[in-house]
């Protein structure tokens, strides 16, 4: 894990990083956290490469539910978790990216730029 | 506007196919992302959707056509990191190369990132890749495609080229260099959008100092790949001659299960060296989709 002033970065642990550190590096691996404000919160490219191996705060959600978070409406979710982000997963396991839960209402996280309206749509 | 390929009807076999099939529209190719799904998975899922994808290779499961599918970047798979919009024989030159679990690699030329992308997918996210690209507003995207298809082992530098640092040697180099981009006519309509034609009679030397320095950060042992989308022999065999006359280099053959020709050994009044016969071809009336051209060099032991 590398660290710059507001984010960190996860790349593989191999001996070559040290070989090329007399390199000028723009990017290094993955950003896997970001401080925002007081938190550190977990990116969505982080937490889709990695959320499939949660085993707590997990929310499967379907399609609707999924338009209805990115139009910026929360939904209910019926399941005993303490307040914060949770992972939301689409389908067989299809790890979306984040929410933010509180008190049994989740509001979405996910990037909307990147998810566009043909996206949303399952045959 | 293909009239323009006429300079190469002594080397292109089956030239008026040739002709015709660049006025066909270019297939929708996709490569499935193993850092994130299984092609199996992918498939079926795809499927559901009433998206049927294609096998359009025996030996690379991972590589399908996706014939009804204009956009595939608006799939959520895309989204997900499940899939990566990839011309098919662009798609070939990772796997060609094929780079070994933990070893080092250096992508010369990477924006906007699928070949890189598709080397730590073959790395299986191990190893270390040197992602290198000179314009930073290229890394806007290059970045993304790494990061959206869950590539954990490759840092992203700014270096010219051919003025790569000699500081580290690598097991492996991909020089896919700047090109006319003759192939991507099909996709295009052009025959060479990338620069104006002072900058494509540079090409060349451009493309003689990647390779030249790409061969010398290769370790004694490493194998390298020099790929184009061109036609060109000017930018293909030719840069490639010059290496085997001023370098101990030798060819390795292109081992791919797409029908490609072998390199060509004589143009324009110009005599190459025989042993390019072992670089590759690709054409698409042979190959349905973009031209390209790819040389596998190595040290001679």
């Amino acid at each position: 894990m590398l660290r710059s002033k507001k984010s960190w970065f996860l790349i593989a642990n191999t001996a070559y990083i040290f070989s090329v550190s007399q390199l000028k590096v723009s990017q290094a691996g993955l950003r896997a956290f970001q401080r925002v404000g007081d938190f550190i919160k977990p990116t969505t490219r982080f937490i889709q490469t990695f959320g499939r191996f949660a085993t707590r705060a997990k929310v499967h959600i379907d399609m609707p539910q999924l338009q209805a978070l990115l139009e910026g409406k929360k939904i209910h979710v019926d399941m005993s978790l303490d307040n914060g982000y949770v992972i939301l997963a689409i389908g067989e396991d299809r790890v979306l990216g984040l929410g933010l839960y509180i008190d049994h209402m989740v509001s979405s996280q996910l990037p909307r730029k990147e998810i566009r309206d043909a996206m949303l749509w399952d045959g | 506007m293909t009239g323009f390929f006429e300079q190469y009807i002594d080397i292109i076999p089956d030239f008026s196919s040739f002709q015709e099939s660049l006025q066909s529209p270019l297939p929708t190719h996709i490569r499935i992302n193993r850092l994130k799904t299984e092609p199996a998975a992918l498939i079926r899922s795809l499927e559901e959707k009433g998206v049927r994808l294609r096998r359009a290779s025996q030996r690379y499961d991972t590589l399908c056509l996706a014939p009804p599918l204009s956009f595939p970047g608006n799939l959520l798979e895309y989204y997900l990191g499940y899939i990566h919009p990839q011309a098919l024989t662009s798609s070939v030159a990772a796997l060609v190369l094929s780079p070994e679990e933990d070893c080092s690699l250096l992508d010369m030329c990477a924006a906007p990132g699928g070949k890189t992308s598709h080397c730590a997918e073959i790395m299986n996210n191990t190893g270390l890749i040197v992602s290198n690209d000179l314009y930073p507003s290229r890394h806007v995207a290059l970045g993304h495609t790494l990061a959206r298809l869950g590539v954990l082992n490759a840092v992203i530098t700014a270096y010219q080229a051919q003025e790569f640092p000699l500081k580290h040697r690598f097991d492996f180099v991909l020089a896919d260099v700047p090109c006319s981009c003759e192939g991507n006519f099909r996709k295009t309509g052009t025959t060479g959008q990338y620069r104006g034609i002072r900058g494509k009679e540079l090409l060349p030397d451009l493309q003689k100092k990647i390779l030249f320095r790409g061969f010398d950060l290769l370790k004694e042992k490493g194998r390298m790949l020099y790929s184009t989308c061109t036609y060109n022999p000017r930018e293909n065999e030719s840069v490639v001659n010059r290496l085997l006359n001023e370098r101990d280099a030798e060819l390795f053959p292109i081992d791919v299960d797409l029908d490609a020709e072998p390199g060509t050994t004589e143009w324009n009044h110009e005599i190459y060296d025989k042993r390019l016969k072992r670089t590759a071809r690709f054409y698409p009336h042979r190959v349905d989709s973009v031209g390209f051209f790819m040389a596998g060099i190595g040290r001679r032991s």
